[in-house]
């Protein structure tokens, strides 16, 4: 056990890398890490050996995120600009129909498989505006439910439901073009 | 029985049906579009192909940093 201060400070990159995914805020991430390490240095005895060492890390640390985004609730529910842009507007005809028909993304065994896929996912997730990123990460790393995340962030179900609208709106349209639409793509 | 909902309406229900179960009777309206609509299915298929993404993403991140960085 006397190298587990150093294979925990090992994984500070890979856990701060998971943290400033979900919590788009770079100081906030880096507390949370660090709030993590210390957690895990202080109780090593509770890191039992049978699962991975950053498995159990990333299970304290998606702890320490939620604390974060509570500590920050204001500043996290923050609306940028772009969040207000009407996508509705640009998919849908007034009469309701697509303007455009959705492609057949293909098979989602053979997409997942590629490596190349989570880099253009990461980046598309990365350029969600960051409360639109952050509610739709709680959703699907933290797996958060709904009323969870309402209460953590103290907004309403309908700003919930919009964010995260908008959200799997704007991640289909980044996947579509620079995956999908990619010259080379493979669908 | 109510107007029939449009692509639009229909988007929205398949988008919060990822985050709230939706009431029966939305799930009725959901699966009619989808009989008739040649879109919609692909939009909802697309959802669910993003939430089979995220799912694989979330594993290797959390997981063994061999498999990705």
């Amino acid at each position: 056990m006397s190298d587990f201060p150093a294979r925990v400070e090992a994984l500070r990159q890979p856990l701060l890398r998971f943290a400033r995914a979900q919590l788009r805020n770079d100081a906030w991430a880096e507390d949370a890490v660090s709030d993590t390490l210390l957690a895990a240095l202080e109780k090593p005895q509770a890191f039992g050996g049978q699962s991975q060492l950053k498995t159990w890390l990333v299970g304290i640390l998606k702890h320490k995120v939620i604390d974060q985004l509570r500590r920050h609730t204001r500043e996290a529910t923050v609306l940028s600009r772009d969040d207000d842009e009407d996508l509705d507007e640009q998919l849908f005809a007034p009469d309701g129909h697509w303007r455009q028909m959705p492609q057949d993304w293909g098979d989602p065994e053979g997409q997942l498989r590629q490596r190349q896929f989570f880099e253009v996912l990461e980046a598309c997730v990365t350029q969600l505006p960051p409360t639109q990123g952050r509610v739709f990460m709680m959703r699907e790393w933290l797996e958060l439910s709904g009323d969870e995340i309402c209460k953590e962030l103290a907004i309403s179900s309908t700003n919930l439901w919009v964010l995260l609208h908008r959200a799997r709106l704007r991640l289909r349209d980044c996947l579509q073009d620079r995956w999908f639409s990619a010259p080379g793509a493979t669908p | 029985m109510k107007p029939m909902k449009s692509c639009r309406d229909i988007t929205r229900l398949v988008l919060e049906g990822e985050v709230r179960q939706l009431s029966l009777a939305e799930r009725v309206q959901v699966r009619l579009h989808m009989w008739i609509c040649a879109a919609c299915p692909r939009f909802q298929r697309q959802v669910r192909f993003m939430r089979q993404a995220m799912g694989t993403w979330k594993a290797y991140a959390e997981g063994d940093d061999t498999s990705r960085g």
